[in-house]
């Protein structure tokens, strides 16, 4: 313990660094930190594992050695909340488009239904509590893209009517009603009938998710939604100036009106070095996934997996450079120092993205808590970014369908 | 408007109910008292067709079809289900969007009406809805050609509420014959058996109206619950393909099922069937003149309406015979002699085929109640019919789902 401490003061007086590893001071702080961790709401507003679901070898009830997502890590990590995302190539519309999304939210109440020791399906924030009250993780949906509607307003009353919580109003592509931030612009923002649609997820209570879509249905989006909006899974344009992120203004107007920004893990939203080398390499995420698309097919699986082999390789041969899970603290940080700390929250794009170093799946998300704690963040905005935030504006979310219902 | 003037007219509309009496039989006070103290269940209506038209209001009284919940509640209805239908030829995942559209204008009609209509997938929220004063709205799909082969569509149905799914409509669908098709599978295929299986699991009723003999038989095999025939009669009487044989209501009867008689005249009367089958010019007559008065074949809802009316002018010119609606109790008397007293009911087809005189619409309902009662039906036997035996088949349904849940 001695040589412990003497090692504290020596990193202080040599360093001043951060964070300071292996003192006394620092065990009494993770120790703080786990306790605040495993007794939280931890959730996750955005993980892609729905498209595993389709693949034969893999059992989300069992550790797998691939991906970041299944019931022992997220046990292991104290992750208990996720958001599975209903997601399909943003080019599928139209009624195949609503198919392939029932057959996805199928697979995510089969599987919660299979594994019901573990999980409960759940629609509200109450919901969500009483999961965490029973030892179990809360499962819930969230619609990826607005092509998967149909462009048909009683489809989102059909998700909304199957559990559905949330729909990003769009994906990479334009849909029918609102532009993308990766796509040309065609409809100025949201088009009327984009516009009826966030009326619409308003009465049924579904979460308008604004990441993904281009600045103007953004403005569109807050402009015309009663209820409080989401970003599930955007980082800071200030910290890597990346179009799916969000830029100081939009977080502010968006925090303005209660919404919260759900901080996404993936690298090259969160590190402009990173971002700028794998634009040069790949010339971009979209073009990047067309080519893997002519490699897979349809195939997710074969997808992630040749994604990380691509960057673990492009990273080992010094093409991309190496990015630390303490990237995420500093968006993080950088949210809260701009809105305050019940506006931000977590929203990994596990099993949909890149990882960083040292935050490869849910059972390093304890590490997130620590860091916070270590930059002085109080044990009650910690909960709040872990998950109390998010739980807020559901709540609010349902409040106003409720009066919206009682209004008709 | 003078007085002289207004006692006229209302006299003169006191002579027109006369007329209507003497014709259409008004029933007596004892006859009301058990009619409307029973829970009335009709198992099949075309209404939905009639939804999709965003100007058709559910609760307005209308001058033409059969069912609006002004003439449901007149008529003392108590549950009603609305038949989910699309053509046969149309299929894949449009066929699943058509059906989620149907889906989502009963349940926008529930909401609509919250005073009058409530949305039940069970016998208990049925008794409880009839406790309350509410119509209970149930749903059916009218043919397995709307899950497009897939069981996660099929739980996806039956998520939103869909309480019973008929296994084919006039076309075989790709796992099961119809008993209006060229049979091209034997009756049901291996997955259609499946589709059986997960339909008990799920609770939801196997219906064999509309199937082939074969698939009827396939389906009594194989499935762990009592079938539903919806909305069919007995062939003995009109030898329809549509309607069962008394060994087939024999059967269906010994594992508990029940029948639920149709009023279409085309079922009820062998006369008016030979008078179609005489000159098949009359019908393709009628859907020609169909099709001119509703503009093509789009507009479903125009389609069964004039179809009915058209029939009705034929009719009228003697062209074809006339039926009676007594021409119904035929029907349930010959079902109860033959399966049993615990195993008949009524499935009308109300605003999807060519009603008798005598039962236009859901204000004559209580007439087959005075009816039977004329026959010397006992009153117990009476609410088995109008709707006790369906309620106890979906009671079985539901534990048998019960059961095959937990030994899972």
């Amino acid at each position: 313990m001695r040589y412990l401490r003497a090692a504290f003061y020596f990193c202080i007086a040599i360093f001043a660094c951060y964070p300071a590893v292996g003192t006394a001071n620092a065990d009494e702080i993770a120790d703080r930190a786990r306790k605040l961790h495993f007794s939280s709401i931890v959730l996750d507003t955005h993980d892609d594992t729905t498209q595993r679901f389709f693949s034969k070898d893999f059992d989300i009830a069992k550790r797998n050695d691939d991906g970041s997502i299944d019931i022992p890590r997220m046990r292991e990590g104290g992750m208990n909340a996720i958001f599975f995302s209903i997601w399909i190539d943003g080019r599928i519309m139209g009624p195949p488009a609503i198919q392939k999304a029932l057959d996805q939210i199928d697979a995510v109440h089969e599987n919660v239904r299979r594994n019901s020791k573990d999980m409960m399906f759940c629609r509200t924030a109450e919901d969500v509590r009483r999961a965490h009250a029973q030892g179990k993780i809360a499962a819930l949906i969230g619609v990826e893209g607005g092509h998967m509607i149909g462009n048909d307003i009683r489809m989102a009353r059909i998700f909304g009517d199957l559990g559905v919580r949330y729909m990003t109003l769009s994906h990479f592509y334009n849909d029918e009603w609102a532009d993308s931030s990766t796509d040309k612009p065609v409809h100025n923002g949201l088009t009327d009938y984009g516009k009826d649609i966030v009326r619409e997820m308003n009465r049924q209570g579904i979460m308008v998710d604004i990441s993904h879509v281009s600045d103007k249905t953004f403005y569109d989006a807050l402009e015309v939604s009663r209820s409080p909006l989401i970003a599930s899974h955007s980082s800071c344009r200030a910290l890597c100036n990346h179009v799916r992120d969000m830029s100081d203004d939009m977080i502010k107007a968006l925090a303005a009106k209660s919404g919260v920004i759900q901080i996404n893990y993936e690298m090259s939203f969160i590190d402009q070095a990173y971002k700028d080398a794998s634009d040069k390499l790949s010339g971009g995420v979209v073009a990047m996934i067309d080519q893997l698309k002519k490699e897979c097919g349809d195939d997710e699986t074969c997808m992630g997996k040749k994604m990380t082999e691509m960057q673990q390789k492009a990273v080992a041969e010094g093409k991309l450079p190496h990015v630390s899970w303490e990237r995420i603290i500093d968006h993080i940080d950088h949210a809260v120092k701009l809105v305050g700390a019940d506006h931000v929250g977590l929203g990994s794009d596990f099993d949909g993205a890149s990882m960083p170093e040292g935050m490869e799946d849910a059972s390093k998300l304890p590490k997130i808590t620590e860091a916070l704690m270590r930059k002085g963040y109080s044990d009650d905005d910690i909960r709040k970014i872990l998950g109390g935030n998010l739980l807020r504006v559901m709540e609010q979310n349902e409040q106003i369908s409720r009066e919206l219902q009682a209004q008709q | 408007m003078s007085i002289v003037i207004m006692r006229a007219a209302f006299f003169a509309l006191g002579g027109l109910v006369v007329v209507t009496t003497l014709a259409g039989d008004i029933v007596s006070e004892r006859t009301k008292k058990l009619h409307f103290s029973s829970i009335v269940v009709d198992t099949h209506e075309d209404t939905t067709q009639l939804l999709l038209d965003p100007k058709f209001d559910l609760g307005d009284r209308h001058t033409s079809g059969s069912i609006d919940i002004p003439r449901v509640r007149e008529g003392g209805l108590g549950a009603i289900f609305f038949s989910i239908w699309i053509p046969s030829k149309v299929t894949g995942p449009t066929a699943v969007q058509k059906a989620l559209e149907q889906i989502e204008a009963v349940r926008e009609q529930v909401c609509k009406h919250p005073k009058d209509l409530v949305l039940a997938t069970t016998a208990e929220q049925i008794r409880q809805a009839h406790k309350n004063g509410k119509i209970a709205a149930l749903m059916g799909v009218e043919g397995g050609h709307m899950i497009n082969s897939d069981l996660a569509v099929l739980r996806k149905y039956a998520g939103l509420g869909v309480r019973y799914m008929t296994l084919t409509h006039s076309g075989n669908d790709e796992w099961a014959d119809s008993s209006t098709d060229k049979a091209v599978h034997n009756g049901l295929t291996d997955f259609g058996r499946n589709v059986v299986r997960e339909m008990n699991r799920l609770g939801v009723m196997v219906d064999i109206s509309h199937v082939s003999d074969k698939t009827f038989y396939d389906a009594l095999e194989v499935s762990r619950a009592p079938l539903l025939a919806s909305h069919s009669s007995c062939r003995a009487i009109c030898d329809a393909p549509r309607n069962m044989t008394d060994q087939m209501m024999k059967d269906l009867a010994a594992k508990g099922g029940v029948i639920q008689i149709n009023y279409h005249v085309g079922f009820l009367s062998q006369e008016f069937r030979n008078a179609e089958k005489a000159d098949p010019k009359i019908n393709e007559a009628i859907a020609g003149e169909v099709a001119k008065r509703c503009g093509g074949d789009a507009n479903e809802g125009c389609m069964l309406i004039e179809g009915d009316r058209i029939t009705r002018e034929y009719v009228t010119k003697g062209v074809l015979p006339r039926v009676d609606y007594r021409k119904i109790i035929e029907h349930i008397d010959h079902a109860v002699k033959v399966a049993g007293m615990d195993h008949v009911g009524l499935g009308s087809d109300f605003d999807g085929a060519n009603m008798p005189y005598g039962m236009e619409d859901a204000t004559m309902v209580p007439k087959i109640t005075e009816a039977l009662l004329k026959k010397g039906y006992s009153d117990g036997d009476v609410k088995k019919i109008l709707g006790e035996n369906t309620l106890r088949l979906m009671t079985d349904v539901e534990r048998v789902s019960g059961e095959l849940n937990a030994n899972k």
